[in-house]
């Protein structure tokens, strides 16, 4: 019961997300709202992993049902790589900000159909 | 337009909804301690990450570098930060919770990343908190004053040389079949030593162009 509540909260952190990517005009926050939605995939990965009354799958913790080894080693290094392409991208922000001085993607597009 | 894309966020939340309430309950795990004794460990993920993904996190600790080294390369071409920076607030609370803080962080980085092949943990992790360490420094002591203790050509030469160590260990795991715990241990190691320095980087770059932190 636990992985399904979970799992639900995940399509709503990542609906969350989603909807601050579309609706917010900003990029920074258009940005937030992608490592959000990102943050909902990695929680339902490890929801997808939970078993009822299961252990860490390590050996030797005794006898019982344990919860499932091959999302959580999927999931491992997503989070990092999430933070590096946020610095990232972040830089390409900056750059933008630099040249056009607005962060407002309807103006940037507005301006780029002008040229 | 906007009631076009709210519609279909909508729809495509309720098919995740309804796909995740069909996921559940899901079948019992079985066979994992014969796959995770034949690899060496204990822990089935890093059985896992040893037996199957090894060419994916050597390539993700590529990405990360690759993307550390675009943060640096991009952010040296933008001009300097000249203006009066803003003070650092020097209260005493911080900074005696920086002094008290930083070597428990470290430590338990340390433990992280020396203990994450039996348990929750491992390299990334141990990383981001020696980073999220190395930012309440730079928040009590200001970014400046840390930049001069931790000289980063040094650092560079580290990060560059975890790099390759961790290809090497990848390489004798790939393929002279070493296998066991130290590698994994070593690994780990190294790949906390290489998040935490990129997080340093990212973290001075964007004080040194654009204010404090």
């Amino acid at each position: 019961m636990e992985g399904l509540t979970a799992g639900l909260m995940a399509v709503a952190l990542a609906g969350l997300g989603l909807w601050t990517l579309v609706h917010r005009r900003n990029v920074i926050w258009k940005l937030l709202g992608l490592n959000v939605a990102s943050g909902g995939s990695i929680l339902f990965l490890v929801a997808v992993a939970h078993r009822p009354d299961g252990r860490p799958p390590i050996l030797g913790l005794g006898p019982g049902p344990a919860t499932d080894p091959l999302p959580q080693a999927l999931v491992l290094t997503a989070i990092v790589i999430h933070f590096a392409t946020l610095a990232l991208s972040l830089v390409y922000v900056v750059f933008l900000t630099e040249r056009r001085h607005t962060q407002d993607v309807p103006k940037l597009e507005r301006r780029r159909s002008r040229r | 337009m906007r009631w076009v894309t709210a519609l279909s966020l909508v729809a495509l939340l309720s098919v995740l909804v309804v796909g995740t309430l069909g996921l559940f309950p899901r079948d019992p795990v079985e066979g994992w301690e014969e796959a995770t004794s034949a690899y060496g460990a204990r822990n089935a993920v890093a059985a896992i990450v040893l037996g199957a993904r090894l060419w994916d996190t050597l390539m993700e600790v590529l990405v990360y570098a690759m993307a550390m080294l675009g943060v640096r390369m991009g952010m040296s071409t933008l001009p300097e930060f000249r203006a009066p920076r803003p003070r650092v607030a020097e209260t005493p609370l911080l900074l005696k919770a920086a002094d008290i803080l930083i070597g428990v962080v470290f430590v338990f980085s340390l433990y992280l990343a020396a203990s994450g092949h039996l348990g929750p943990g491992g390299g990334f992790p141990a990383g981001a908190i020696l980073g999220s360490g190395l930012l309440l420094l730079a928040l009590a002591k200001g970014a400046d004053r840390l930049a001069e203790e931790l000289y980063e050509p040094t650092l560079e030469g580290l990060e560059y040389g975890a790099v390759a160590v961790l290809l090497l260990i990848g390489a004798m795991t790939l393929l002279l079949g070493v296998r066991g715990q130290i590698p994994l241990v070593a690994a780990n190691l190294f790949i906390g030593l290489e998040v935490a320095i990129g997080a340093w980087v990212v973290l001075h770059r964007f004080t040194t162009h654009r204010g404090e932190v």
